[in-house]
């Protein structure tokens, strides 16, 4: 009885497989199937290009994602349905904005967070009527597209859906919802970036978060400081020049995405040491293990005028690389060893009388005030809000209000910093670094784990409360949350698979707000999955093909 | 001066595994633009004069450069003043009988000659490569293409001359399992998996087609069960499949070890011959079985008795290897307990279930030994049931390394698999549904470094070490599937490749995971430029800087 009860119910999918999951949806028990001169019009006045081009990936897509359904018989007893089924002619994209002007996508992705609307909503009726898309933002529109993409299946050659009419209202519970890419412990080609941009716009994840230099490699080329390039790239080749960044940027706003890079100071600046030597403190000091978390050591000389002049100018350089609001100077795991035994740093805290909490707070002014001259507010890691942890000091480090802090180190920093009063980005270790899990990495440590243990499971991430223990007025400061990659263990070889689909459960979270059910959504995460792969995304498998076509069949309590 | 520094620097021999006896030198070695390779082998068979062909257009295009912070630039001074190798003649010393490396690969342990001789004067003389068997000619080919570098066209190698008088393997038993039933691999994902082995002298492709989830080898003899076992009509192994993967393994002196896990692990066999299946699907599955789906071959039913054996039959008489597995892990009693028709069975039979096991894997084992055939059984048949297993049974050990004394001690032939070291798929987290709290069961992954320590003959005494064949990874796919596949095996599938060929180094000291981990940086960039996207392992940085990212550095 219970076998035959689960198959019937594995040959109908409950419930329309979105991810994000949307705010509202209602859905019929009709098959539609898309008419062979389906067609999307855009009725947006002056469509800006990148619209358009977005329509365009949209209808390429439901031509190429030959997504069969993800039952067992992946749809074949549907085909009857649908030989009768209407055919939906078209999808009309209309800008609902009474008077408003019409931007681009990228001008929308980029504008000062909490003032963009990502919002949209969208009608599939089941009588062969034009489906419609509105929004008051072309962002909401692009939004819209994702959606509209994940709705439909194939069956030999016929695009379908068994749910129609459908319902959709949807916006973003969160503001932020990121992706953190660590570019310098192993280098990623841009066709990596574009192609990780990508699937990440289809879960409606908004910001990337480029960490892209670190003590082992500086690929960012910056006019006016190529040597810090020249010198500290991997090789020739593993730079992203100006142009590299122009494009990535474009490639990602018109994709709805913000790209906040960061240049993480005073610590994490090691390589910086093989073209300004002058600048780094125990620069590749051993044991290593005395002088920074990982090798190689070497950090800014935070208390020299020199260094404070060349980091806040670097910053303001590489600034005007990126349209965005936002840029990180970083701030996390600095050494207070490798500064107590830098000769240079001592007689510099010497001559000017400063603690080393107050060289820090100069420091960190002169690096935001670069950053406020260039337009931009500054992000930063926990550890410069005075609750921090790693380090006592004497005076906390001044932080103007716009500052937005990531939590990295514990999910239970998080009320901490609320009540610093700092805007924050969810980043904990505990629950969403996506390197977790695989082995030590550092070299003569036969028994060494991985620092974080255990792996950060798609589950676990699922289940985060992002307001945990805060008040109203503190739950309004957070901004969202992302999933981040470390890159020691990681390169362009596991790109996909360690990342996706599990930063696309943190893309959940922080769209449709916390209280997901993980069993619910796990049927739904195959979908994203097995489609991400149709369009070339190497996706992980999360279970046995049998599981994935049979939901429910291997919970624990099956 | 220039000299001795050179040969100070650790990770300037990228060898994997390490050879039996190795001496280097410390000049430069250019190979010629013009570099030929000279078979001296009678009626050289083709299998040989393909693999001689792969090793000329490795050396051609895997373009890697060396991993030391220039990368090579310079050594591009010495490249004008450097000798020029010409050439490499392989020799094979016993002509009487001249047979394929497929031949060679395929033959049982004891029979199997893979070592060789190789030397690479430092004068541009001719290098010579030397073996009793085309086997070993082989391996001595993937040694020689691990020698050389690129530095801007140039094809060079730092560390001549080359004199390998002797490398022989320590354990005739090296191998690789794959899953290829909880999620499916298409052959070029096998085939490129099989390359990678070669690289590394791994020589045993331990293949575990079938199991409760899906069934893709289709047989003639039983079409059925991959048509209604497997995920879809694409996702199969048809029988030119499995000829084109086995011929394809045994031409890189490989060869395929098949099993078809009975009695449990058989659940998707009802989806064709529901007749022979007890439990099948049976909820809730944690009761009836380690994972889902629940249902296990009714080993007390004579009917299902003959149709396993007729299965193996059918499965391992295609196969040219002298071993099949019947696996036979994770046997689940309340399944058969629950079962009227196994109970019935069991009361007319007047058998206890122990007894039904014992009729059962007899009657399976009996059909392999009519095929010449030696059976492969996990741990469980010999140190949790009492079996009449023939001497010539090898049983490989997976729950935990601390039970191949006891394997041993009942004389059996071991494979060493344990998942607390060999285990690939740990430490991915839970896959099973609705448990967000939960960790994978063999947390935490199993690193390259853990599994580099293994001991093969750890609390074995040196009368049964003879028992030991030697050792394997394995990928259990419950969370893998091509998108994965080259990322989580390799390169650590190359660290039982070294312990179980070199066992320990040159110099007679144990094997150390600080002296290997340069290397195996190489064998990972090698890897990638073939290809095989083989996961780093550290950030560039250290790979580049042998040592300065140890713990203790």
């Amino acid at each position: 009885m219970q076998v035959r009860l689960s198959l019937l119910l594995a040959l109908f999918p409950s419930a329309l497989a979105l991810w994000p999951q949307p705010t509202s949806i209602n859905t019929g028990k009709t098959a539609l199937k898309l008419a062979h001169g389906f067609d999307i019009k855009l009725s947006v006045p002056n469509a800006p290009s990148d619209l358009k081009d977005a329509v365009s990936r949209a209808k390429g897509f439901l031509k190429t994602d030959a997504l069969a359904a993800l039952v067992i018989d992946r749809g074949a007893s549907a085909a009857g349905a649908l030989k009768s089924a209407k055919s939906l002619p078209s999808l009309t994209v209309e800008f609902a904005a009474k008077n408003g002007k019409v931007k681009s996508i990228s001008e929308e992705a980029i504008a000062p967070i909490g003032t963009r609307d990502e919002g949209y909503t969208l009608s599939v009726p089941a009588d062969g009527s034009p489906a419609v898309l509105k929004a008051n933002s072309t962002l909401g529109l692009f939004r819209g597209l994702q959606t509209f993409g994940q709705i439909w299946f194939d069956f030999s050659g016929t695009t379908y859906t068994l749910e129609a009419p459908i319902q959709i209202s949807d916006k973003p519970a969160y503001p932020y919802r990121g992706f953190m890419l660590d570019t310098a412990r192993n280098f990623y080609p841009v066709a990596d970036i574009k192609r990780t941009l990508d699937a990440m716009s289809w879960v409606k994840i908004n910001t990337l978060h480029w960490h892209v230099v670190d003590s082992q490699s500086f690929p960012l080329q910056i006019p006016g400081f190529e040597k810090l390039s020249k010198n500290g790239a991997y090789n020739p080749s593993a730079v992203y020049t100006p142009k590299d960044v122009k494009d990535i940027v474009s490639y990602a706003a018109a994709r709805g995405i913000d790209v906040i890079p960061e240049i993480d100071t005073p610590g994490h600046t090691s390589v910086i040491s093989k073209s300004f030597p002058e600048h780094i403190a125990c620069a590749e000091a051993k044991p290593w293990a005395s002088f920074a978390n990982e090798p190689p050591a070497g950090q800014l000389r935070l208390a020299s005028a020199a260094t404070t002049k060349f980091t806040a100018s670097l910053l303001k350089a590489a600034a005007g690389l990126f349209p965005g609001q936002f840029f990180s100077t970083g701030g996390d795991e600095i050494n207070a060893n490798c500064y107590t035994q830098d000769k240079q740093t001592q007689s510099d805290l010497s001559a000017s009388g400063k603690t080393f909490a107050q060289a820090l707070d100069s420091f960190t002014q002169a690096s935001h005030a670069a950053l406020r001259s260039a337009g931009k507010s500054a992000v930063v890691w926990e550890v410069l809000t005075p609750l921090h942890t790693e380090m006592v000091l004497d005076n906390p480090v001044t932080l103007a209000n716009d500052t937005v802090v990531m939590v990295w180190i514990s999910s239970e920093h998080v009320q901490a910093v609320a009540q610093s009063g700092h805007r924050l980005v969810h980043a904990a270790s505990d629950y969403f670094y996506l390197d977790c899990g695989h082995g030590g990495w550092v070299g003569a440590f036969p028994t060494g784990n991985s620092w974080c243990d255990p792996f950060k499971t798609w589950q676990h991430a699922y289940v985060f409360d992002p307001v945990a223990n805060l008040t109203a007025a503190q739950a309004s400061l957070v901004l969202g949350g992302q999933s981040l990659l470390w890159s020691e263990q990681s390169s362009p070889a596991n790109l996909d698979a360690t990342v996706w689909p599990r930063a696309a459960s943190t893309a959940e979270l922080f769209w449709s707000g916390p209280g997901g059910d993980v069993q619910k959504a796990l049927s739904r995460l195959h979908e994203v999955v097995y489609r991400f792969r149709q369009r070339g995304v190497a996706a992980n498998s999360l279970q046995p093909e049998w599981c994935v076509l049979r939901p429910g069949d291997c919970d624990l309590t099956a | 001066m220039r000299l001795a520094f050179f040969a100070v620097l650790p990770g300037v021999l990228a060898l994997w595994p390490i050879p039996t006896t190795l001496t280097t030198g410390t000049s430069i070695l250019v190979l010629s633009s013009t570099f030929t390779i000279t078979v001296n082998v009678p009626n050289a068979p083709q299998d040989l004069l393909d693999a001689v062909s792969r090793t000329k257009t490795y050396l051609a295009t895997d373009n890697l450069q060396r991993l030391v912070v220039d990368r090579g630039a310079s050594d591009a001074a010495s490249f004008k003043a450097s000798p020029a190798l010409a050439s490499l003649t392989i020799t094979l010393q016993n002509t009487t009988s001249v047979l394929p490396i497929a031949t060679e690969a395929v033959k049982d342990f004891s029979s199997r000659i893979e070592g060789y001789t190789l030397a690479i004067p430092n004068t541009g003389a001719p290098a010579v490569l030397s073996a009793n068997s085309t086997l070993g000619l082989f391996r001595g080919l993937t040694t020689f293409a691990q020698l050389w570098y690129t530095w801007n066209g140039t094809v060079y190698s730092n560390v001549a001359p080359v004199n390998i008088v002797k490398d022989s393997p320590a354990y005739p038993y090296r191998g690789f399992m794959l899953d290829t039933s909880r999620n499916f691999f298409p052959v070029t994902d096998i085939k490129r998996t099989l390359d990678a082995m070669s690289w590394v002298k791994l020589n045993q492709f331990h293949w575990h087609i079938t199991d409760s989830q899906s069934f893709p080898l289709s047989l003639p003899d039983f079409p059925e069960l991959a048509q209604k076992g497997a995920y879809s009509v694409t996702q199969v192994y048809s029988p030119s499949d499995v000829q084109d993967i086995v011929s394809y393994a045994a031409a890189r002196g490989i060869d395929v070890l098949m099993e078809i896990d009975t009695p449990g692990h058989t659940a998707i066999i009802a989806a064709s011959h529901p007749e022979h299946i007890a439990c099948s699907q049976s909820s809730p599955w944690t009761t009836f079985a380690n994972e889902p789906p629940a249902g296990q071959l009714r080993l007390a039913t004579p009917a299902t008795v003959n149709f396993t054996t007729g299965l193996i039959t059918a499965a391992a008489k295609v196969l040219p290897g002298k071993y099949f597995s019947t696996g036979g892990d994770e046997l689940n009693t309340a399944c058969y307990t629950q079962d009227a028709k196994t109970q019935a069975d069991l009361k007319s039979s007047g058998q206890t279930l122990e007894k039904a096991l014992n009729s059962f894997t007899q009657a399976t084992h009996g059909a392999l030994a009519k095929l010449g055939k030696n059976p492969v059984v996990w741990e469980e048949m010999v140190l949790e049931h009492t079996l009449m297993l023939s001497n010539n049974t090898v049983v490989m050990v997976w729950i935990s390394s601390m039970n191949a004394a006891s394997v041993a001690s009942k004389n059996f032939r071991i494979v060493h698999a344990p998942s607390d070291y060999f285990y690939l798929d740990c430490g991915a987290g839970e896959w099973i549904g609705k448990n967000p709290t939960g960790n994978s069961w063999c947390d935490p992954f199993k690193t390259w470094q853990h599994a580099y320590t293994f001991n093969p003959l750890a609390n074995i005494s040196s009368s049964q070490a003879h028992l030991v064949l030697g050792g394997q990874q394995l990928l259990w796919a419950e969370q893998s599937d091509s998108s994965n596949l080259d990322s989580i095996v390799w390169p650590r599938a190359a660290i039982s490749a070294e312990v179980f060929w070199s066992a320990k180094q040159p110099n007679g000291k144990a094997l150390d995971g600080t002296e290997a981990q340069a290397r195996l940086h190489d064998v990972r960039f090698r890897m990638v430029q073939r290809g095989v996207k083989a996961i780093a392992l550290q950030p560039q940085w250290c790979a580049l800087r042998p040592g300065l990212c140890n713990l203790d550095s």
